[in-house]
């Protein structure tokens, strides 16, 4: 199997591997902090950097001190979660007058967003640009990013990065991330390597009835047992499953190269270890004691779990640190009792967890391949604007729109209107951020506990062979592994055994498991690891 | 699928239904006879208003149904739509890999626990869902009150209009294992249910969900048919002393039959169609082991996996065996003196 080299000229046909540090270095852009604005808390242990303080309109800062847009129109498409305003709103007139781009949308359900992905990448109308999270990146679509977008090494690579300043300051390991077939294609999302999946918890409930933190697994069990009252309508938890890997030491899932890792001077996958069984069978006990919530039997045919949270039907779930401030500000004024907090990830045994570190960075935008040098520059302009940092004017303008249409500001805290709800959703924040970020002026509390968890759970994360490494796997084995996920939730939910996964376990193996395992580990040899 | 194939049923079930008690023979064979006196050109220019008036139709089926049956070609490849700008410019530069696809299908578990589903899933409908508009039609048809009547057709339809995505929220809300049913049992010292998550009771679940939300719906060709039943033949029947029961026998189910063994063949043509979205939504509650059916198989593999070869392959053999099952429930209408949906 060829590795891919960094000066291949060819750009179009299927391929597969990734790019030696050494090749990325020449095409890496240049890192230029930002000293426009100083955190409040520094980023630590793959942390974000968290503001804590109150907003103060009249000190915001200015990092886009001329407009870089020509005026050209780009269409983007991305994934939109809910629905997506009126193409003419008072935030993207905004935005557009801000950047100088004339930037028309084409959102798309983030939910079923990849139907959509395959469609518009193998037709001819590919729009100028395109967003596309990692975990859409299966089966044929990394090859087709390889085939249908541009290299934005030119403008990029170097110093280059430089007439771009807020795109100096993305993180290099961000950019290494967006190394696609050897080029520089995407412009990246930061986001933190720390755990991204809290153990979220109802404090208020828990303070209340006394209740302790679990420290070890045979704790949680015995606090989940004691929470459960099915015949009040309540349970202590949801599916803990990604918890369960976090305790158990299990390599991270969350994209097809973090499944491995090297022990002991063997190469192995995620499905092969131990730990892995022993997780699922700890998830699966949870379910049978009777402690799960019923909807989650529904596996991600479940409800949303936000209502019935709020309503105490269940008291902790493990899911994404972004909804520790979500669910808060969604319940602050109705409900004034409910305080969600996150819980301290507990190694199984009651010692310190090994977490593994999730990718530097998750969604890219990428500009279609026949786009002209004006449009590439111009997207690069959206990109410059949509990546300042917290406290500049660009970023208010990204994040919150329109002050006195979208939002208005008393005591330091921003508070989104009825229009700034409906227009200012998460539309121009996917093409580039700035180095990830916590603020939440609202709940200035909530950013600083959410970047200490990180930090505190970033002490015990441990970086897997291939962490950083934007990497292709070969066509005829990229599918290998997609069922198994299912099949965790099978066999935790009892309709599975775990002799079913050992049994799919040897068949991945032979149909190409251990083939696959020669792949990555001639990779690793010719690379070394980011990690190291 | 089916819903190409609906106005066709009704306007076929119609014509047949003008007919009744099984004189259909007799007319095909005289309809038979009238191509022997006039010339083609003859014929073509007598019916060419007609034939003028198919032709958007025809163009429609041509392009929607014919022309894409030609993209099957990809199951004979490593299809990769990304390779060029133009589907049909990719399908020639794919790599041909022969037979693999399907020696890839045959050799896979999971495609063959599909198949198993979406048989079991059939016969269980046919079982469960066939009979009951049928039997719905018969006790519309005998209200007499026509406000009553309305009310209760109008409540019948009323679920066809719903989505899947709505039904199934309102069979979760009410049986979901946190539900409202759960709810009072445990309320009571019972244990809750695990209607909408156990996988042994799955195909009964779907049936049932088709039940509530399509029988309705489907009892729309039988009063049809019902309604070109001539009322002479019942008074004819009552004079001679048959009663209700006996008129029903000896009357109203003649008159059905043709209709339903009409319909009975063309159900059997979608039999592997089994209700793709109503069991996508439900997939991950129960498990693929129980609930993926050939429909979300083909999905998952070209849709999710982007394996299109290997997802057209499957489509193709799903095909093939529905071919089979349609001309096999033909040749078992005939039998029954049927029509079915052609004669040779």
């Amino acid at each position: 199997m060829p590795l891919l080299a960094a000066c291949g000229d060819s750009d179009s046909g299927s391929r597969d591997g990734t790019t030696s540090s050494k090749d990325a270095k020449k095409i890496l852009p240049a890192y230029v902090a930002s000293n426009v604005v100083t955190p409040d808390i520094p980023a630590k242990n793959g942390s974000a950097v968290g503001f804590t303080g109150k907003l103060d309109l009249a000190t915001l800062k200015t990092s886009v001190p001329k407009k870089l847009g020509k005026g050209g129109k780009v269409t983007v498409m991305s994934p939109f979660w809910g629905s997506p305003p009126k193409s003419d709103n008072a935030y993207y007139k905004a935005m557009n007058d801000l950047i100088g781009v004339d930037v028309s949308w084409q959102n798309q359900d983030g939910n079923t967003y990849e139907q959509k992905l395959g469609a518009v990448l193998a037709s001819s109308d590919v729009p100028d640009v395109v967003v596309v999270p990692g975990w859409n990146m299966n089966g044929k679509i990394p090859t087709a990013i390889i085939s249908k977008f541009a290299d934005l090494g030119p403008y990029l690579s170097g110093d280059a990065v430089k007439e771009y300043p807020n795109l100096a300051a993305i993180p290099t390991e961000a950019w290494q991330r967006s190394i696609f077939g050897g080029k520089l294609r995407g412009l990246p999302m930061p986001s933190p390597w720390a755990p991204s999946i809290v153990p979220l918890y109802r404090r208020d409930i828990f303070e209340k009835e006394g209740y302790e933190i679990p420290k070890s697994c045979d704790e949680f069990m015995a606090l989940a047992k004691e929470i459960t009252n099915a015949k009040a309508k309540r349970w202590a938890c949801l599916d803990m499953k990604w918890t369960a890997w976090q305790a158990f030491g299990v390599f991270s899932g969350s994209e097809k190269p973090l499944w491995w890792d090297m022990v002991d001077g063997k190469l192995v996958n995620r499905i092969e270890t131990e730990q892995y069984l022993e997780a699922i069978e700890w998830s699966r006990k949870l379910f049978e004691a009777g402690v799960v919530h019923p909807d989650s039997k529904m596996g991600k045919n479940a409800p949303d779990p936000g209502p019935k949270f709020a309503a105490g039907e269940f008291l902790i779930y493990p899911n994404n640190i972004s909804q520790w401030w979500g669910r808060t500000a969604e319940q602050a004024t109705q409900n004034p009792e409910f305080k969600i907090w996150g819980m301290d990830v507990w190694g199984h045994d009651g010692g310190n967890p090994t977490i593994y570190a999730e990718e530097p960075a998750g969604i890219f935008a990428f500009v279609n391949k026949k786009a002209s040098e004006s449009v590439i520059r111009d997207v690069l302009a959206v990109a410059n604007v949509t990546a300042a940092p917290y406290g500049t004017k660009e970023y208010m303008m990204t994040n919150y729109g329109v002050e006195g249409t979208h939002y208005t500001v008393k005591d330091g805290v921003p508070t989104k209107t009825d229009q700034g709800n409906i227009d200012v959703m998460n539309a121009y924040v996917m093409i580039a951020s700035p180095a990830a970020t916590l603020a939440h002026p609202d709940f200035p509390e909530v950013a600083k506990a959410q970047v200490e968890w990180e930090q505190r759970m970033g002490a015990f994360t441990k970086k897997s062979a291939f962490w950083g490494m934007q990497i292709t796997e070969p066509n005829r084995w990229t599918n290998l592994a997609n069922d198994f996920e299912q099949l965790e939730d099978d066999i935790v939910r009892g309709r599975k055994k775990i002799s079913d996964m050992q049994q799919a376990v040897s068949d991945w193996k032979s149909k190409g498991g251990d083939k696959l395992r020669d792949w990555y580990k001639k990779i690793l040899d010719e690379n070394g690891s980011a990690a190291s | 699928m089916s819903h190409s194939t609906v106005p066709r049923s009704r306007t076929e079930a119609d014509s047949t239904a003008k007919t009744p008690v099984a004189s259909g023979g007799a007319t095909g064979s005289s309809r038979k006879r009238r191509p022997g006196k006039l010339s083609l050109r003859h014929r073509f220019r007598r019916d060419r208003v007609l034939l003028l008036m198919t032709l958007p139709a025809v163009a429609l089926v041509l392009l929607f149904n014919y022309v894409p049956i030609l993209g099957n070609v990809v199951a004979f490849q490593d299809y990769d739509p990304y390779i060029s700008d133009n589907g049909v410019v990719s399908m020639l530069h794919s790599p041909w890999v022969g037979l693999e696809n399907f020696q890839r299908i045959f050799e896979d578990s999971s495609f063959w626990s599909a198949v198993q589903n979406t048989l079991v899933l059939f016969f269980l409908q046919l079982l469960l869902f066939f009979p009951i508009p049928i039997l719905l039609a018969l006790l519309i048809n005998s209200v007499v009150r026509p406000r009553v009547r309305a009310v209760a057709q109008a409540v019948l339809y009323l679920p066809h209009f719903f989505s899947w995505v709505l039904v199934i929220s309102v069979f979760q809300q009410l049986l979901g294992g946190a539900g409202l049913l759960s709810q009072l049992l445990r309320e009571h010292g019972y244990d809750g249910l695990d209607i909408m998550t156990d996988p042994n009771t799955f195909k009964f679940l779907v049936t049932a969900q088709s039940v509530w939300k399509d029988a309705g719906w489907g009892i729309i060709v039988f009063l049809a048919a019902l309604a070109a039943v001539s009322p002479d033949l019942y008074e004819a029947a009552a004079m001679d002393g048959a009663n209700r029961w006996r008129r029903m026998w000896h009357v109203t189910l003649p008159a059905l039959r043709p209709v339903i063994a009409l319909l009975l063949v063309l159900r059997v043509g979608d039999a592997l169609t089994v209700g793709f979205e109503q069991i996508l939504l439900q997939r991950d509650a129960v498990g693929p082991g129980a609930a993926e059916v050939l429909d979300t198989f083909v999905w998952w593999n070209g849709v999710r996996n982007q394996d299109f070869g290997y997802a057209a392959a499957a489509g193709l053999v799903k095909g093939v065996i529905s071919i089979g099952l349609v001309l096999a429930a033909n040749k078992v209408a005939h039998l029954m003196g049927e029509q079915g949906v052609y004669k040779k």
